[in-house]
Formats: structure tokens, sequence, C-alpha cells
């Protein structure tokens, strides 16, 4: 091969390399801005919904900025789920979440979103995410879920719907106060289960 | 230069691209596996805008070449080897747009991103069909096609119209679920479907036939035999894709539910992953005999080697999400690594290639 080939095919075979160590020294110097506002964590008053033998913990971000490279920053609604079995048996958990505002239109997580900024959370919080669809959790043993969702900027309340039982939705309710997010009740809601 | 670089740019190049776009994806599911591999997200962003380059830069001279040189077209359309690869380009707009639906939204922010990869989606639709009924036409009425023209190219045009559901389930899963594009997602993601997999079986029992029958292929078309190890690996990613966009229905997508989908998703699925591992044992055993023959040289053919391999990746990644996660999970860093080797080296090959002057050779 020719030396004038060998640089082209350098070039080309190092170019994501470049590009993806240039993107990750850029995010992880903070040069991109990534800043968040912790509103609720319901483990520090035992706030949190336990029910047959699973315990739901959560904690609330209102406002994780995150910046697309070429877009400006857009804020979004940052939970992290902690499960707790305290059943002597291991359970399986196949959880999902459902972002409701008024109007009761239904939006699902954003994974994406979640995937970029769960780095800067598992930092944050000292969590490991879950990313299997569903997950084992042994007797006593805590896991833990980041989920994101997009966040409209009239919103004034929303609540979230977390599924992991069959037969109940644990639903959150939070609403604006001033400049803040107020967490003001929490509920099961029991599901329909039948052959519609 | 530029009349003779277009006149000579045969339907093969969208390989290229095909066979770096699936590394963006690859990377990113690899660096969901620990925290130690988060990196690899940007190595994949890295691999996302080489795709989109190579996308434009190719797409040129393949648009052009069909209004200087029709009668190349028609030429390359008629081979049964080189005619079955007009649909890489469609694949690369679906690619591409997977790519923009899982990175776009680090780059573009959410909204940009999947309105963007929604265009990407129609247009690989209209390409992918198009060629599919060309292609089908040609071969049906060409009277000169026999047995032993058959080989594992022919499985490209079926793996085009498999890989239409994974970006229209992808789409679904974040954004569109609720909206009223989401049945029209539904409906071409699930015709595309039926037409590969039927497609597939009946072209596959074709190829069978000759490598049981007649000879196998020369060397030139070893590289060929990994497209094997694409349909399965698609069907998986789909499979699993679709259950996923049922999840983010909150359970429930036109009457499909989640929870008794699920379990037989996971067992299909990995039924459907063992066969394409057992197709890469099969592939290194028929590669070891080419080599024992010494009848391997390069081709450009070579880039078989890449996108169906970074399909078994990326089905070893979203198998992970529902079974056997700590065994697969080692399975897509060592699988990942691989790909990339296979690709650097397919890349420091075809430069050769081309600085050979083989590019303004074509072998019809």
């Amino acid at each position: 091969m020719k030396v004038r080939s060998i640089i082209i095919a350098l070039a080309i075979v190092l170019t994501p390399f470049i590009i993806g160590m240039l993107l990750f020294l850029a995010r992880g110097s903070g040069r991109i801005p990534v800043k968040a506002h912790l509103s609720t964590d319901t483990r520090r008053n035992n706030e949190g919904m336990a029910y047959k033998g699973i315990e739901v913990n959560w904690t609330f971000y209102s406002d994780w900025k995150y910046k697309p490279l070429f877009f400006h920053v857009d804020e979004y609604f940052v939970f992290v789920f902690h499960y707790t079995n305290s059943n002597a048996h291991d359970v399986v958990l196949m959880p999902s979440y459902t972002f409701v505002p008024p109007g009761n239109k239904r939006y699902s997580a954003n994974e994406e979103i979640s995937m970029y900024i769960e780095d800067g959370i598992e930092r944050t919080l000292n969590v490991n995410d879950q990313t299997p669809i569903t997950f084992k959790l042994s007797s006593n043993e805590v896991k833990d879920y980041i989920v994101t969702f997009e966040k409209s900027p009239k919103l004034k309340q929303f609540y979230v719907d977390v599924d992991i039982w069959k037969d109940v939705s644990l639903r959150i309710y939070y609403r604006k106060i001033d400049d803040g997010w107020e967490y003001y009740k929490s509920e099961r809601v029991n599901k329909y289960i039948g052959r519609g | 230069m530029f009349k003779k670089i277009v006149k000579n740019f045969g339907p093969e190049w969208g390989a290229v691209v095909m066979g770096t776009a699936a590394l963006c994806i690859t990377m990113q599911l690899s660096s969901e596996v620990a925290r130690g591999f988060s990196s690899l997200l940007y190595v994949g962003l890295g691999f996302y805008l080489l795709t989109t380059v190579m996308l434009i830069t190719f797409l040129i001279p393949w648009t052009l070449r069909f209004f200087m040189y029709p009668e190349e077209i028609k030429k390359d359309l008629e081979h049964p080897i080189r005619g079955n690869f007009f649909p890489t380009m469609p694949i690369c707009f679906i690619l591409a747009g997977t790519g923009t639906n899982k990175l776009g939204p680090m780059l573009f922010g959410p909204w940009f991103a999947y309105h963007l990869s929604i265009v990407f989606f129609l247009l690989g639709v209209i390409g992918i069909f198009t060629f599919g009924f060309l292609l089908v036409r040609t071969q049906f009425l060409n009277k000169e096609i026999r047995h032993e023209h058959a080989n594992f190219s022919w499985f490209i045009p079926p793996v085009s119209h498999l890989i239409i559901p994974v970006l229209g389930a992808c789409s679904m899963d974040v954004y569109w679920a609720e909206t009223s594009l989401a049945p029209v997602l539904f409906i071409i993601s699930m015709i595309a479907l039926g037409v590969g997999v039927l497609n597939f079986f009946f072209v596959g029992a074709a190829i069978w036939h000759r490598y049981i029958y007649t000879d196998i292929p020369n060397g030139k078309l070893a590289s060929t035999t990994m497209v094997g190890i694409a349909p399965t690996s698609i069907i998986v990613i789909v499979l699993i894709k679709f259950i996923q966009a049922i999840e983010a229905s909150h359970g429930s997508l036109f009457g499909i539910n989640f929870m008794s989908l699920f379990s037989p998703v996971k067992i299909i699925a990995s039924v459907l992953w063992g066969f394409s591992f057992w197709w890469l044992v099969v592939v290194i055993i028929l590669l070891h005999n080419y080599i024992k023959m010494k009848d391997h040289p390069f081709v450009f053919g070579w880039w078989a080697y890449t996108f169906p391999l970074e399909a078994f990746v990326v089905a070893t990644g979203l198998l992970a999400k529902c079974v056997a996660t700590s065994f697969l999970h080692g399975m897509l860093i060592t699988l990942n690594t691989l790909v990339v080797a296979v690709w650097i080296v397919v890349v420091f090959r075809t430069i050769k290639w081309l600085e050979s002057g083989a590019f303004f050779k074509p072998q019809h």
C-alpha cells in the first residue's frame, strides 16, 4: 500500500474514535452544561409506597438540563425509582412508566435521553441504572431505574403512573408552586383486568 | 474523471455505508453494559457522523448514474449478484434513520431527531419496495438465471424488507406511539416483515439447493455466506424493538398486550439468535475451507462481512435486555470488538483495492 493510501485509511478508521474522544472529553469537562435541582427524594422521610412486599421510592429532578450538541438546552423531568424487595423470595420486575399532563394524553418515558444523562445521575446519586426490560430483585435487594420525560414549558401539574404490579399502579402527583415542583400526593390506582 | 466515477459507481457501494452505520448502534448498545463502557456512546456518535458523510457522498454518484448511465443500471439489475445490491442504498436510509432515532437526540434534541428519522423511514420504504419489485420482476423474467447463480447475496432484498420494521418499531417506541402516524408505521412495518420473512424462506431454499446440488460459489463470493446470519438477527431485533414499542404504549399497542407477548418473544428471539450463532460457525467452517483452498481474494464483496455480523451484535445486545443478561453482555462486548476489527481490515483492503484501479474495471 502506498503511504497516501495508508493515511486515507487511517483517517477513515480513526475519525469515529477521535470524534468520540473529543465529545466524551467535552462532556466530561463540563463545557457542555448539565445541571439539575433535586426536588423530591422520598427515601428521606419514608414517603415511598409499599405493596405486596415491594417498596418503591423515587428521587425527582424537576429540571435536569441537557444540551444536544447542535441545539439549545432543554429541561427534562427525571425520576430515579428505587425498588426494594422485602419479600423472603426473589421477584422479577418489569416496570413501565407513563407521564400524564392535564388533558389525559399519555406519554411514555424517553429512553434515549435517559441514556445520555444516566452517567451524571448515577454519579450524583450513586446508583446503577437497570438496562434490561425485566430484572430480578433478590430478597432485601435494592435496584434503581432512571426514567426521563420531556417537559412542556407551560405545564402546571402532572402525574406519573408506575406499573410494576399486575392489579394496581402507583400514581404520583406533582404541581408547580412558584418556580419549583411540589410532590403533593401519591395513591394506588386499581387497574382494569379483563378480556377487553 | 467524475463521469468515470459515476459510470462505475455500482450498487454495491451502499454496503459500505451499511457496514459503517450499524457500528453506531453496536457502540450505543455496548455503552449501556457498564459504566466503564459509557464512552462508547460517543464513539457511536462518531460512527453516526461518519455514516452521514458517507451517505451524502455516495448518494450523489449513485443517483446520478440512473440518469447518466441507464444502460449500466439495466446491466447491473440483470446481474445475478450485483443486482441484489441495489436495495443497499435504501437500507442505508433506514439505518441512518435508526441512528438518528437513537443518537440524533444527543445532537439535535428529540423533536428534530424523531421527525428526521421519519423522513429517512419513508425514503427507505419507497426505495426498498421499488427495488424489491424490480428485482423480483427481473429474476422471474430473466431466462439466463441458473441454479448455480444462487448465492447468499440473494438474501439482500429480503433483508432490506426485514429492516423496515426495525425503524418502524424504534419510531413507535419513544415518540410516535400514541400519534396518528403509529398505525401507518405499524402497517408498513408488518407488510415489510411479512415480505421479508417469507422471501427469506423461499430464497433460502433456493440457495440451500444450490449449495447442496452444485458446487459452492468461488472464493470471490465467499463473503456473501455471512449474509445468511442477517435475516434471523434482524428478526430478533424487530421482535425486541416491537415489544419495547408495546411497552412504551403503556402495555398495549393496537390491542396487542405486552404481558401476553413478552414471554413468547423471549423464546422466539432466543431460538432465532441461536440460529444466527450457529450460522456464524458455518461461516467460519466455509471460510476455513476457502482459505485452505487459497481461494479467498479481496473483492469489494468483503463488505458483506461487516453489516450482517453487526446485525448479529445488535441482536445480541437487545436480547441481553430480555434474557441471560450477564452472559450476553460479555458476548456483546467481545463481538463489538470483533466487528470493529473486521471493519478496520475491510476499510484498509478497500483503500488498497481502490489504489489498484479495480474500481474502474467492474466485473460483469
